[in-house]
């Protein structure tokens, strides 16, 4: 009996053992691939190394965006212990300042994974360096920094939290600020607590590119300032601000008096974080009678002495009535344009066809997209001239039926006074690696020619005199001779002109005699006093003299006309050129080579298998006369590469068609 | 000549393959609490403890080994009396550690009465039952019987703790049916524990099992108010394990849910027994080798050099490693069980079987947890595990096995 049942416990026992190793066998044998895979799975993990996002500097290499390492913290709670909890409360609260209880708050939800400080800047950081407690975790969580907080906000943009870019250059260089990300295999523990990280699956990240700005961040101070205290002053919904290069398309300053401080930009409304600039357009006004001026007098159509009767003030065109601010009798075209008379400009612009003058409009980059490096960009409206009513031409030719933004007529106004050549608008100068090695650099693009260097010259004495002795006498600096030209527009409200609204503009330029700066001021509805001579001149008075003041060497230098350069001798030459020296890059052409030339202000560059329209472009830009035969490319070029060029030099240039690889390029 | 003569003489008296393998278990067990204490500063000095407590048990062993045999028929009650107090002790003065309350300290280190009742329940309930007028299908006396054993099992379940209880349940009615008791008296001390568990497993599973009692009592025809006495006593324990269950934390709750689906919450108390099978599972054939153990050593499973020691050795040192401790088990258990048969006195051989059933029972829900056959149910590895009164009480225990060879011949 005894033995039996023995027996029996040995039989169930031996059962057991038997079930027991069917059961490893599972596991270890046949399953084992699976959980190998399960174990490893959880063991190990790609990891992505987010890159280095680049910094970003003005023109002067002045810091104005970097990212800061701060460090978050959070908890497991499935680790952490009662004890922990309170150890964890403790410090917390000591080095934060919060409650206690807010922490023990935090850590008592059902949640595994609890954030129990987010975004802690690396000093204090440092004081939980060794405090460690199973359970709490901490993770780089990098911010961008943006220096100089609302500085250039619309120019500069934000990330978001995945650290891409947004708005402004952050987005539109945003691949080249974020880098490449890199990846890591690591090994972790129960905790999540990275144990190793694999030496050969390490891939690391690359930093993106740091960008260097044509901005300068005393100008686009000076300009925030100004339109903020001009604001203050004249009352208003908003003012934009922009100054820029003429010569070349750089932009130094774009601002908008709403602006956002990126640090925190989900504190502020989106309204505010819109760049009015280039995304915003408005009916320019009298600021476009340059515009129209300039097509008559290149067409030749009218010269500035030519009288024009403005009717007192008041002029019948089709059931039309125009007016005009202060009534006249016989004006000079010079004194219809400095006095800003409608009726003048209504009458002169019945003088050039349709389709002529909405080729040069076309060819100022109305109606178009600059194509500045900034995302948000808006065409405008330029109406077709077969859908024009038979007054379009009049109310274009002041400013009106016409919508543009303000980045349009900077850029078109900078190819009104620079010699007539309409440059591309850029905010990106340079990238540099983190070493400060140049990567690449950005060069001028010019698009194309819109007038003659004469012309240019005689708007540039013609705005000259606006400020003088018409409507822009508020702009006049108080050292240099600034030209430019007032503006003011009625707003549209729904589908109607308003009467109370308006949007009050100056354009202008200094030095006046060789001009560095072009400034853009617009207010939008000022309360005192609505014309653009009285709210936006003085405004960018203003900028202009702090300007000038925060740069006085610079300005003295260039005060004098550049004409002065053809007495130069050789020897000299090179020295005092050496900031006329212009790195010309081919847009027009995407091939695959970019023709690059240097170019000397006295020395016959090599044009040589470029495409007559840049040869031509360059010929434009020293002012050699030229004679081309055929077409295509430049093959040939009577004055020699290096010799020494003058007004007067006229060079033969012999094209031909030229085919590449099959493709006929021209 | 000489040399052949001491070594039979040896072997006589002394069960290598009784000792040996508990020795080489428990340097295995090193071995693992090396491997997965390695790397947790929290746990870095368990296994020198293990290492002198070791030391220690193998002396305390000899000595049991070498009292004479009679002694453990003499510290019967008084055992059994102080396990009782010990065990009434460590609930109003025990240290609570991971929600049972099973710790007397003693100066230094810690000590779990638990341990040495299960030593005293043995050798009391072994001498109640080897008594000559003792009737084991007598309904008064399996109630005595079954009273010794359960008033500890009471006291540890207050601690709470659950598994010890399990192994105590395991060990009586182990040695209760080996003492003989009819078929009859079986299904009487067994029923009620089937429906108990059957219970837990929804309304249906209950009134299932109970309506197999009703047909069982009928086959064994007995009087009609003995019958209906004993489903009245079915229905009971039903009723009380669901009362039970809903006075069972929370935690413990989960623990038998995530039994019955372990990947319903995987990363909550199935979290364990999941771990559990991947670390042995990706052990494979061969293992990851010594100290190699990636689950092991990433701590993915909480206080692996406890109840979890297995899973350090079935990731280690694979299936061949799992075998071997599978192996050395089998040679001990048979060794004891051919004891049992062997010896001649009955209370000797109720102690072996209470000893092999504790030894038997530890393993059966140890390993059966890590290879996922059995409820999660926190207790450790005979030798294995890391537990210093654990190991103490097993090496006593092996002691009076060996003690019980040693002087098997004495009894004819």
């Amino acid at each position: 009996m005894i033995n039996s049942r023995t027996l029996t416990i040995a039989i169930l026992m031996l059962l057991f053992f038997t079930i027991l190793i069917v059961k490893l066998i599972d596991i270890q044998v046949f399953k084992s691939e699976e959980l190998k895979y399960f174990a490893q799975r959880q063991q190990t993990r790609w990891e992505s190394i987010t890159a280095e996002r680049g910094r970003v500097y003005d023109r002067n290499n002045l810091l104005l965006e970097y990212n800061r390492h701060d460090v978050t913290y959070s908890v497991d709670l499935r680790m952490l212990k009662k004890s922990g909890k309170k150890k964890i409360a403790q410090k917390f609260s000591e080095i934060f300042g919060k409650d206690y209880s807010h922490y023990m708050n935090l850590m008592s939800g059902s949640k595994k994974m609890v954030v129990i400080e987010k975004k802690v800047n690396p000093e204090t950081a440092a004081l939980l360096k060794d405090f460690k407690v199973e359970g709490l975790k901490f993770d780089e969580d990098p911010s961008r920094v943006y220096q100089y907080g609302r500085l250039a906000s619309h120019v500069l943009g934000y990330v978001d939290e995945t650290k891409h870019g947004i708005t402004g250059i952050e987005k539109s260089y945003d691949t080249e600020l974020f880098g490449v990300c890199g990846t890591k295999l690591v090994e972790r523990n129960a905790l999540g607590q990275i144990i190793a990280v694999s030496q050969e699956e390490n891939y690391p990240a690359i930093s993106g590119s740091n960008l260097v700005l044509t901005i300068n961040k005393t100008y686009q101070e000076i300009l925030e300032q100004e339109l903020k205290s001009g604001i203050d002053q004249y009352g208003g919904k908003s003012a934009m601000g922009i100054i820029m290069d003429p010569g070349n398309g750089e932009i130094l300053a774009l601002a908008n008096s709403n602006d956002f401080d990126p640090n925190i930009y989900s504190e502020f409304a989106l309204d505010d974080r819109r760049n009015r600039c280039i995304s915003d357009t408005y009916e320019p006004g009298s600021t476009f009678k340059a515009f129209t001026l300039a097509a008559l007098l290149e067409e030749n159509l009218v010269s500035i002495n030519d009288k024009c009767f403005v009717e007192n003030g008041t002029f019948r065109f089709k059931n039309k009535i125009i007016k005009d601010t202060h009534p006249d009798g016989w004006l000079t075209v010079k004194q219809v344009f400095e006095k800003s008379s409608n009726i003048g400009f209504a009458k002169l612009v019945q003088k050039i066809d349709n389709d002529k003058y909405y080729k040069y409009l076309r060819g100022f980059g109305f109606g178009n997209f600059t194509s500045i490096d900034l995302p948000g960009e808006v065409k405008g409206k330029l109406k077709k001239p077969n859908l024009w009513s038979s007054l379009s031409k009049v109310y274009m030719s002041f400013g009106y039926e016409v919508a543009v933004t303000p980045i349009q007529l900077i850029t078109a106004f900078s190819a009104l006074i620079n010699g007539g050549i309409l440059y591309q608008p850029f905010i990106l100068k340079k990238k540099v690696d983190d070493s400060g090695k140049l990567i690449s650099e950005n060069s001028p693009t010019a698009v194309r020619r819109v007038i003659s260097e004469k012309t240019s010259q005689i708007m540039r004495d013609l705005l000259i005199g606006v400020v003088k002795n018409g409507t822009g006498v508020n702009a006049k600096l108080d050292d240099f001779n600034a030209g430019g030209k007032t503006g003011t527009s009625k707003k549209i409200i729904g589908t109607e002109y308003s009467d109370t609204e308006y949007n009050s503009s100056f354009i202008g330029f200094f030095p006046a005699e060789n001009p560095q700066l072009v400034c853009l001021i617009i207010v939008d509805s000022p309360e005192k006093g609505k014309y653009g001579g009285l709210v936006a001149a003085p405004i960018f008075k203003e900028v202009g003299n702090r300007i000038i003041q925060s740069d006085l060497e610079f300005f003295q230098d260039n005060i004098k006309p550049n004409t002065k350069s053809d007495n130069i001798s050789t020897e000299n030459s090179d020295e005092n050129n050496s900031k006329l020296n212009v790195k010309y890059v081919s847009n027009e052409f995407k091939l695959k080579e970019r023709s690059e030339v240097d170019i000397k202000k006295n020395l016959m560059p090599d044009l040589k298998n470029l495409p007559l329209r840049d040869g031509l472009l360059i010929l434009n830009y020293l002012n050699v006369k030229y004679k081309v035969n055929g077409s295509g490319r430049i093959v040939y070029q009577s004055i020699k590469p290096g010799e020494r060029i003058n007004k007067k030099s006229l060079c033969i240039l012999n094209c031909e068609e030229i085919k590449v690889n099959g493709t006929q390029v021209y | 000549m000489l040399a052949l003569r001491i070594d039979y003489k040896l072997n006589d008296r002394f069960d290598l393959g009784l000792f040996l393998p508990a020795i080489l278990l428990t340097i295995f067990g090193l071995a693992a609490i090396y491997s997965a204490t390695i790397n947790n500063l929290n746990a870095s000095g368990n296994f020198t403890k293990q290492l002198f407590w070791g030391i220690g048990s193998i002396i305390v062993f000899f000595i049991a080994y070498s009292v004479p045999t009679n002694t453990f028929r003499l510290v019967t009650i008084p055992s059994y009396l102080l396990s009782l107090l010990l065990l009434t002790a460590v609930l109003l003065i025990g240290r609570r550690v991971s929600g049972a309350k099973s710790w007397l300290d003693l100066g230094m280190m810690g000590f779990q009465p638990s341990e040495f009742a299960k030593i005293g329940t043995v050798l009391a309930l072994a001498s109640f039952l080897s008594r000559k007028n003792t009737d084991i299908d007598n309904f008064r006396d399996i109630l005595f019987a079954l009273a010794i054993g359960l008033i500890p099992v009471a006291l540890i379940l207050l601690e709470p703790d659950t598994g010890t209880s399990f192994i105590f349940l395991g060990f009586i009615l182990t040695m209760i049916f080996w003492k003989g008791i009819s078929l009859f008296g079986l299904f009487v001390v067994l029923s009620p524990g089937i429906v108990a568990v059957s219970s837990l497993f929804g309304m249906y599973y209950f009134i299932g099992s109970l309506i197999i009692v009703a047909a069982a009592l009928i086959f064994f025809r007995k009087d009609i108010f003995f019958s209906g006495s004993i489903f009245a006593l079915n229905l009971a324990a039903g009723f009380f394990t669901d009362y039970v269950f809903k006075a069972l934390s929370p935690h413990q709750q989960k623990r038998i849910h995530s039994f019955i689906d372990p990947s319903a919450d995987p990363l909550g108390a199935g979290y364990n027994a999941i771990q559990a099978q991947v670390a042995v599972g990706s052990g494979g054939i061969w293992g990851k080798g010594f100290l190699n153990g990636n689950q092991t050593q990433l701590q993915f499973i909480p206080e692996q050099w406890t109840d979890f020691i297995f899973c350090v050795i079935g990731e280690e040192f694979g299936f061949i490693g799992g075998i071997v401790v599978l192996s050395l088990f089998l040679i001990l258990f048979v060794r004891i069980l051919r004891l049992i048969t062997s010896a001649k006195d009955e209370f000797l051989s109720l102690t072996l079987t209470g000893i092999f059933s504790i030894y038997f029972f530890h393993f059966l829900i140890n390993v059966g947890m890590v290879v996922g056959i059995m409820p999660v149910v926190g207790i450790p590895l005979p030798f294995v595990s890391y537990g210093g009164s654990s190991l103490l009480a097993n090496m006593i225990m092996l002691g009076i096995v060996a003690n019980v060879y040693r002087t098997r011949k004495n009894y004819t």
